[in-house]
């Protein structure tokens, strides 16, 4: 997924544009509480689990954030409270909560451009 | 997997759960509130057939919070329990599941958890019960359930009892 915008969901509601236009403002809002930096890092780890492309991030993340955003797509139930919690040290707890959206929505994400969906709603 | 909150509530006076800890994040709480409205309010794919999907995801990620939960739109379409039971692990074989509704299934199956479960019958199938503008909304369903699923299991806000809990369906603030 090379785009920071856009991506396979708002792709596939190109016809309808009123939820098409919910869907972005809601991943918009998802992306301005964490930071595009950041997004693009949690972007690249759960790229990477997927094997789709996703541009190289710029900058540095906090590791221990990474490897908790490549738990995120087949390993979600075993994330430990120890683990949440050393990441919840590192963010806060409000920058946990979009980090939470923002790699649950990114793991979906990378799921519908597997299926094609854009594709198939064309 | 976690039943204790993780992150604590935003809300003076309320317990943690997915919108009181969502509060921490106003503008998300905001745009997802309404996107989620704006979802169930549409008619372009039939209520019952999101529900489908929904419990499918529920069954698939374990969220036991959203597998208790029942919008009344879905059950005002005739989605009862006895059919509900059947979106589990062998649905093919149902024969209180519609055609339509198995595509659905298998669908949710490929975008949830395996692509490759998306082959060329199945795809024949989705295409021929849905149009191509139904497939987008039942899309972001998926991609919407999928990621709520999983932010309330890491978030550690999966109740430790929850009975069958009958809720309004989402609706845009000025129709609720």
């Amino acid at each position: 997924m090379s785009e920071t915008k856009s991506g396979p969901v708002t792709a596939a509601l190109a016809g309808s544009p009123a939820l098409g236009a919910k869907f972005e403002a809601f991943r918009s809002a998802a992306h301005d509480a964490l930071g595009e930096e950041m997004v693009a890092h949690i972007r690249r780890a759960i790229s990477e689990v997927h094997g789709v492309d996703a541009p190289v991030p710029m900058g540095e993340a906090p590791e221990i954030m990474l490897a908790y955003a490549r738990r995120m797509p087949f390993e979600h139930t075993a994330i430990t409270d120890e683990e949440a919690a050393a990441v919840l040290a590192e963010l806060g707890e409000e920058k946990f909560v979009a980090f939470s959206v923002v790699a649950a929505l990114f793991d979906a994400e990378c799921r519908a451009e597997k299926v094609d969906l854009a594709g198939l709603s064309s | 997997m976690s039943t204790t909150p993780r992150v604590s509530s935003a809300i003076a006076g309320e317990p943690a759960h997915f919108g009181s800890v969502l509060a921490h994040q106003p503008a998300i709480a905001s745009a997802f509130t309404d996107l989620y409205a704006a979802f169930w309010s549409s008619d372009v794919l039939a209520a019952r057939l999101k529900e489908v999907a929904r419990m499918r995801n529920a069954r698939v990620t374990e969220c036991g919070f959203c597998r208790n939960v029942r919008f009344d739109k879905a059950l005002g379409e005739g989605l009862g329990e006895e059919i509900v039971d059947d979106i589990d692990w062998g649905y093919e074989t149902s024969d209180k599941l519609s055609d339509a509704e198995k595509a659905v299934l298998k669908f949710t199956d490929a975008l949830i958890h395996d692509p490759e479960l998306l082959t060329g019958d199945a795809q024949a199938a989705l295409k021929r019960h849905l149009s191509p503008e139904q497939i987008a909304e039942l899309g972001l369903g998926l991609t919407l359930f999928l990621a709520l699923a999983k932010a309330l299991i890491t978030m550690g806000l999966e109740p430790e009892v929850m009975g069958r809990t009958v809720l309004p369906t989402p609706a845009p603030a000025e129709m609720a």
